[in-house]
């Protein structure tokens, strides 16, 4: 069993966690919720022994565990599989998971590589991923590649492992998949410890469910005796709800873009769409469905191969992102913002007005206009609710809603009538969620936007569009309208959405 | 949101309290311009020659060249790439010079706007072959700088061209005790600075170099922004390279042999970021100024100047471990 005690941990201004106390018992799937900053992170990196704790210690098996780095850590078989501890991409799937344990022959020091790779073969059989051993890594999509770790975890004789947000980059089908070779180590008296903020996931796999709150342990509960409603009133301490934001009336108004028939080979084909003014045009389907990609060649970034573009009903000839947003009054709020989005390093000004340097630009000195700078930033911040110090926060110190609204506001700074908005809400806490949602919404319904939604967020799409394009295999599979309209509950949507799905 | 956010550390650095106030200067110019001062009393302190007219005319020339070498390299990094023909393209645009003066007997104005088109096309060449090939900056450029050493010695023979007299006039003469040099260049570093705190120009190339397909995804071409870093870059090699012929008195193909490294140490130490998006006109001045002091007082103290690399070496170093150990300090007071 592995348990914590009062656990705490402080950074300079921050409490990160406070008085902890949690156990882990061998042979459950153990859910760790709570909200971007609850301290899920900093806890996980207390027990594997990247932080120290301030105060507090962690017990494993009765004993006290005093891990100095994540090597101690591995040394008594709790592992940890997330996004940021990655495998080796130029080396092949038997050495990442025979790292540090390679055969060699006897006193000669040189590896038996048949050895090794026979070895490997056993766990990538246990956690069934069809592949030779001897396969490099970077082939493997993001899915083989976390497969891979729980292998290299089992190789480790892992007894605990700490899952960060593991599905983050997997399809429906292979979290599926994980979840079934998840359930298969628990049976074998793993722990197994999962942090997520996907609900659905967290009801199907999980056995209990911890919630953390701002640093503090608010509780653990038996999944059976919990509903999502209820977990999300421990996540965030009230209610929320789940009905449809309200009726978009785009009947009347004005078809701002359309699709006909566009290709770009490999990645999207055939796709054909309109999106009227006032209108939340929803964008559903896996990642690589052809979503993203399209959105791409909408706005210039990459070459359309066959059909054809119409803006405001005239036909448009896009080159680049220059073009969609000058010529076209386009823009693109990226899946990624810390990676495509933003440049992180900037002030909150800078984010905000990229996109119209030239409209405020002096003719005379060709200097930016400061005060035109610090009024649009301010518009922004005020309009939107941005929690920002001022202009020139450095945008990499807002929390991560506020640096999604800021990467929608350059486009409102634009007067950009045309919005597609990709994944707006992933890596965002619930009550940003909210906000963010009501803001997209409220841009279509009372200033008019024509907004693509790109999600693959089901809750979100099904509450704020009006219409949804459900993508499979790089094509529109089918659309459902009239999702705003109040005549069908969200279990009807969700059911012809997955109808489209399958 | 408040709910959400008081674990937040941003908005509790007292420094972001400020958030609407734009730094003038940053806390590490302010720590060069203090190293300067320290240096700049205790070479006074050791010395008696160092406060005399002369001293100062040949330490503001030399840090003059300095600057412009720095800048050279400086629009390279700003985009997140490098230049490693900064020299080279200095000594092509040597030879250049020098045909064009003694050779083909030019007029000095025609042979100048000749060599800095030659510095400008050799950046316009490694810009295009980065952004239209795909190819990384550092091959190009490394590529490049052996092709125009190779040429210019082969063109030259390794012997200097004459220049007229009247030529030297920019690189030898003052105003009010002040080299030329060190005015024009007091002049282009103002410019650069305005133009990258205030014109569209200088802001694209910054995003450019803070993240280029945030740019890119914003509108901002930046490829274009590339070609152009290179273009500056290579016009400024030319400029350092035109003055300094005017500072000998001939056009010598020795010229930019150790501009490399030069280069690389002004700007670093001038706090010019190492993956792009950050530059201080005012740094790499005090950037030159220290590097320029310190050179000097190794003179003073009479050190071997065999060793002298060593030294360039250590201070290149140096500016890179204090910028990451502060970089380091600021990330645990974030609690990252």
């Amino acid at each position: 069993m592995l348990e914590l005690k009062g656990l705490s941990k402080s950074f300079p201004g921050v409490r990160a966690l406070d008085d902890v106390s949690l156990s882990f018992e061998p042979g459950e799937i153990h859910a760790l919720v709570g909200e971007n900053g609850a301290g899920k992170s900093t806890l996980i990196k207390l027990i594997t022994g990247i932080y120290q704790p301030d105060r507090g210690e962690v017990f494993f098996n009765g004993r006290r565990l005093g891990f100095r780095s994540y090597r101690d850590s591995l040394a008594q078989g709790i592992d940890i599989v997330s996004q940021e501890i990655q495998v080796i991409p130029e080396s092949t799937i038997a050495e990442n998971i025979m790292l540090d344990k390679m055969v060699t022959r006897r006193r000669t020091g040189i590896i038996d590589w048949a050895a090794v790779n026979r070895r490997a073969r056993s766990y990538l059989d246990m956690v069934g991923l069809p592949l030779a051993p001897d396969t490099v890594i970077k082939r493997l999509s993001a899915a083989q590649k976390q497969l891979v770790q729980i292998a290299k975890a089992l190789a480790a004789d892992a007894r605990v492992l700490l899952l960060d947000e593991p599905t983050s980059s997997l399809t429906e089908h292979e979290a599926g998949n994980l979840f079934g070779i998840l359930r298969g180590l628990r049976d074998k008296g793993v722990t197994i410890v999962y942090v997520s903020h996907k609900f659905e996931e967290v009801f199907a796999l999980c056995d209990k469910v911890s919630v953390l709150r701002d640093g503090r342990f608010v509780g653990t509960k038996r999944i059976d005796d919990l509903t999502q409603a209820g977990l999300v009133k421990m996540m965030i301490g009230r209610d929320v709800t789940e009905t449809h934001l309200g009726r978009l009336d785009a009947e009347g108004g004005r078809e701002m873009l359309r699709a006909e028939h566009v290709v770009r080979k490999d990645k999207v084909e055939d796709v054909s769409f309109a999106v009227r003014a006032g209108e939340i045009l929803g964008f559903y389907g896996l990642v690589g469905a052809g979503r993203t990609e399209l959105a791409r060649v909408l706005i210039g970034e990459d070459s359309l191969d066959a059909g054809t573009i119409f803006v405001r009903g005239e036909k448009a000839r896009i080159r680049n992102v220059a073009d969609s947003l000058e010529r076209y009054g386009i823009g693109y709020v990226t899946e990624n913002r810390k990676e495509e989005g933003l440049l992180l390093q900037s002030a909150v000004s800078t984010n905000i007005t990229i996109t119209v340097w030239p409209r405020i630009v002096n003719r005379l000195t060709r200097a930016i206009s400061r005060s035109k700078e610090v009024a649009i930033t301010r518009g922004l911040i005020e309009g939107l609710s941005i929690r920002a110090t001022g202009p020139n926060q450095k945008t990499e110190d807002l929390s991560g809603g506020n640096q999604q609204k800021v990467c929608i506001s350059k486009w409102l700074a634009a007067e950009c009538d045309i919005l597609i908005i990709d994944e707006p809400t992933v890596g965002v806490d619930i009550g940003a969620k909210e906000q963010i949602h009501q803001l997209i919404w409220d841009l279509a319904k009372t200033r008019r936007k024509a907004i693509v939604l790109i999600s693959s967020d089901m809750p979100e799409i099904i509450r704020i569009a009006s219409r949804i394009l459900v993508f499979r295999d790089r094509r529109v599979a089918g659309e459902i309208s009239g999702v705003d309209d109040g005549t069908r509950t969200y279990a009807e949507v969700s059911a012809a959405i997955g109808t489209y799905l399958n | 949101m408040a709910k959400n956010d008081p674990k937040r550390p941003g908005p509790r650095s007292p420094r972001a309290e400020e958030g609407d106030r734009r730094e003038r200067i940053s806390g590490r110019t302010l720590g060069l311009i203090i190293s300067a001062a320290i240096l700049f009393a205790v070479l006074a302190l050791i010395s008696q020659s160092f406060i005399s007219g002369y001293t100062m005319f040949v330490v503001s020339r030399q840090m003059a060249f300095y600057v412009l070498v720095a800048l050279s390299q400086a629009f390279c990094l700003v985009v997140g790439q490098m230049n490693l023909a900064v020299g080279a393209i200095g000594s092509i645009t040597t030879i250049v010079l020098g045909l064009g003066l003694e050779t083909w007997g030019l007029p000095a104005w025609l042979a100048v706007i000749l060599a800095l088109g030659v510095g400008f096309l050799a950046g316009a060449l490694n810009g295009m072959l980065i952004t239209r090939l795909k190819i990384d900056s550092f091959i190009v450029t490394l590529s490049m700088m052996f092709i125009f050493m190779g040429l210019r010695s082969g063109i030259s023979g390794g012997s200097p061209y004459k220049v007229p007299e009247s030529f030297s006039f920019i690189g030898q003469k003052t105003l009010f005790g002040v080299p030329y040099v060190f005015l024009l260049v007091v002049l282009l570093l103002g410019l650069v600075g305005y133009m990258f705190r205030n014109t569209i120009f200088g802001r694209r190339l910054l995003a450019t170099g803070g993240n280029a397909a945030a740019a890119r995804l914003s509108g901002i071409a930046t490829d274009r922004m590339v070609v152009w870093a290179h273009v500056l870059s290579g016009a400024f090699a030319a400029l350092a390279a035109v003055l300094w012929a005017s500072k000998l008195g001939s056009a010598a193909p020795e010229t930019g042999d150790d501009w490399l490294i030069i280069s690389f140490a002004v700007a670093i130490i001038g706090g010019t970021g190492l993956s792009g998006g950050v530059i201080s006109a005012l740094g790499i001045f005090m950037g030159s100024a220290i590097f320029m002091l310190i050179k000097h007082g190794l003179v003073e103290v009479k050190a071997n100047p065999y060793y002298a690399n060593s030294f360039l070496g250590l201070l290149i170093l140096l500016a890179i471990v204090v910028d990451r150990v502060r970089e380091l300090y600021s990330d645990k007071q974030k609690g990252k």
